[in-house]
């Protein structure tokens, strides 16, 4: 999976909030125009996004492969049809155009993932959302990616424990009782745990925030972005 | 040495405490999404990720345990590999395999789970509220997600609605099952007891 | 100074302190000792106001901790038995700069006290540093630092030497030492004295939610089996 590292790419240098808006802009776009040029254009802005970050396409189809060979399926099962002609061509070209725009979405998302750290997006996120809401949600996803290692841990440990006792003899829906309550009960252990070291370190309504500037080369980036959402609008209302 | 700090707004006790049970609920949802019980035959492998959505909606309510599925969506979006397989990404949620409306009916299936349970934006204690409540927000969450998720599968990849459903339904019987099981650890009390 | 009056907890119908008084003036090293359920963890936790006593007082230089916990919380600093629950983000300098940015300090002041923070328990540069690769050692540091870094007059650790290995116990020691030495009140909660008797002003023992023993380590030595906790000497 990628993840990421990093550089100095134009990518890297830019502010997450202009990252998210034409992410947030290509997929809504991608959507509105399921059509032969809405793809072509859409691919455009994915592989200018790729080659902002130094990434190659071919990558980004590795590290999504599974999610490329279900979609590739996609058509097939569009086409098939339960009586002669037993295969029809014009719902799975249909299928292969909406599959098609899928591929450009991703690439923006990978150009993403690999130019930006996660706390780069959670003072993103801390500075989009207003007011409290925004603190919570900004600082609750730096604990979720703090804690997820700690929970993935426990819920293996578990598992392992329950194998250990023989638990493979036990029908699957026992298992699963198992693992869910035991997992569940270590994770309510930690969150009393996490909330009693907040309390004791100020945990604050208003706090100092992560540092994030707009430079110039942001505004064209946002300025995409907020074209690319807004297009459905031109379909709308025709000129 | 004394130091002033009269302009720190604390978050309160109460509100610390929904909080964190919000972050260590996204943390389960996601190391659940990765964790599966192999069962034998041709069925998909058994996993637990809507036991996420089921913890959060029935202990935590609406909007806090919307909170935590947010939580959940939102450090995937940042790039940390939550997703089933490891998978991460805007890009996975809204297009992915097809398969992001589940995610995103995680989310919405918490909120109709705790606003049945609840009725109030304040979680109550699970022990005041019926078995047969908590069951019905169970089942109302499993309804929720499918009704998010074909549609938006049918949308991504331009099957028909029917047919989208048609390549959905080798889940049902699994969702059953799991459904089955968050009844009986309802009904064993586990959760009211925390 | 820290001043407990006539301090009451209760759990449910278990009472876990039980009419407590006890003061502890600026710049001692105290260790508070007893066996499990002898309310030593339950009393530190009202230092600083996260848990709200029944009846009775906790004053910290005369105002109580309940009316303005933020001054509780920055002047005494708490670091609890299990350093990795405690860590709020994924690295070293994003950990300890939770709290002063919770004060709502500059950048600058942050990057500052950060720093010295890290310095204070020899993690200098080690900002950038991912917690999980740490060892447990410079876990528990980074937790002390993660306290320090609100430049708090005492410091409460909850049995700071459980699970430590050797090496890891004494560097930990020796961060305590250096800030009993820069006047820093250290309160240590512990069912184990070693090392740790020679280095402290007082001891004080609480069973059943009481004090019942209040001496110099040295006095305290003979009365220690009562509590059920291990003679060091031995």
């Amino acid at each position: 999976m990628l993840s990421y590292r990093p550089g100095s790419s134009l990518a890297h240098r830019l502010d997450p909030r202009s990252k998210l808006l034409v992410q947030f802009g290509l997929a809504v776009a991608a959507v509105a125009y399921p059509t032969l040029p809405g793809v072509v254009a859409a691919t455009a802005v994915g592989l200018t996004a790729l080659a902002a970050a130094r990434l190659s396409p071919l990558a980004v189809l590795r590290s999504y492969r599974v999610v490329v060979a279900v979609l590739a399926l996609a058509p097939l099962v569009a086409g098939v049809a339960l009586g002669p002609p037993w295969f029809r061509v014009e719902p799975a070209l249909r299928s292969a155009l909406y599959v098609g725009r899928v591929l450009p979405i991703l690439f923006v998302s990978a150009a993403y993932l690999v130019s930006t750290p996660v706390r780069e997006t959670r003072a993103a996120v801390q500075r989009l959302v207003p007011g409290k809401p925004g603190q919570l949600l900004g600082v609750g996803m730096a604990l979720v990616v703090r804690l997820f290692p700690l929970v993935l841990a426990d819920v293996r440990e578990v598992r392992d424990a329950i194998r250990a006792r023989g638990g493979e003899r036990r029908p699957v829906w026992v298992r699963a009782r198992l693992l869910a309550v035991r997992s569940l009960s270590r994770t309510l252990d930690r969150s009393d745990r996490l909330s009693l070291a907040l309390r004791a370190r100020c945990f604050a309504w208003n706090p100092t925030l992560p540092a994030l500037a707009f430079a110039r080369r942001d505004y064209p980036v946002a300025l995409l972005g907020v074209a690319l959402a807004l297009s459905p609008l031109a379909r709308a209302f025709p000129l | 040495m004394s130091q002033q700090h009269e302009s720190v707004d604390l978050v309160g006790d109460e509100t610390v405490k929904y909080f964190t049970t919000a972050v260590l609920l996204a943390a389960l949802t996601a190391a659940l999404s990765q964790i599966s019980i192999p069962i034998p035959g041709p069925l998909p492998p058994f996993s637990l990720q809507p036991f996420g959505m089921f913890f959060a909606g029935l202990l935590l309510g609406p909007l806090w345990g919307g909170v935590a599925l947010l939580l959940y969506l939102l450090v995937g979006i940042a790039g940390v590999p939550v997703f089933s397989n490891g998978n991460a990404g805007l890009g996975y949620v809204v297009a992915g395999q097809g398969t992001g409306g589940f995610l995103v009916g995680f989310l919405v299936g918490a909120v109709v789970a705790g606003a049945i349970a609840h009725r109030s934006t304040e979680p109550r204690d699970l022990g005041d509220i019926s078995v047969p409540v908590q069951v019905g927000a169970l089942v109302a969450a499993v309804a929720v997600v499918y009704a998010i998720g074909v549609p938006w599968l049918s949308m991504v990849t331009g099957l028909p609605l029917v047919r989208a459903a048609t390549v959905m339904a080798p889940y049902v019987p699994l969702d059953l099952v799991k459904l089955a099981v968050a009844v009986v650890i309802v009904e064993g009390g586990y959760l009211a007891s925390r | 100074m820290i001043e407990v009056r006539d301090l009451v907890y209760r759990y449910g119908d278990a009472t876990a302190l039980d009419g407590l008084s006890l003061s502890i003036p600026d710049g001692q090293y105290c260790l508070l000792v007893g066996p499990n359920g002898g309310g030593k963890t339950t009393l530190v936790r009202q230092f600083n106001a996260l848990l709200t006593p029944d009846s009775g007082s906790v004053r910290v230089d005369g105002t109580d901790v309940t009316a303005d916990p933020v001054t509780a919380r920055t002047r005494i600093g708490m670091v609890f038995q299990h350093p990795r629950d405690q860590f709020v983000a994924a690295t070293v300098g994003a950990d300890v700069a939770f709290g002063p940015e919770n004060l709502g300090l500059d950048r600058g002041e942050i990057d500052r006290r950060v720093a010295s923070a890290l310095a204070a328990v020899d993690l200098d540069g080690r900002a950038d540093a991912r917690i999980d690769a740490l060892s447990g050692g410079e876990q528990a540091r980074v937790a002390i630092a993660g306290a320090l870094a609100m430049e708090p007059d005492y410091l409460v650790l909850d049995e700071p030497l459980v699970g430590l290995d050797w090496p890891a116990r004494q560097s930990v020691l020796a961060q305590l030492d250096a800030l009993a030495a820069d006047d820093t009140g250290i309160v240590v909660v512990t069912h184990d004295l070693r090392d740790l008797h020679e280095r402290a002003d007082r001891v004080v023992g609480l069973s059943d939610g009481r004090v019942v023993l209040d001496e110099s380590p040295a006095a305290a030595l003979d009365a220690l089996s009562d509590l059920g906790v291990r003679d060091p000497r031995c």
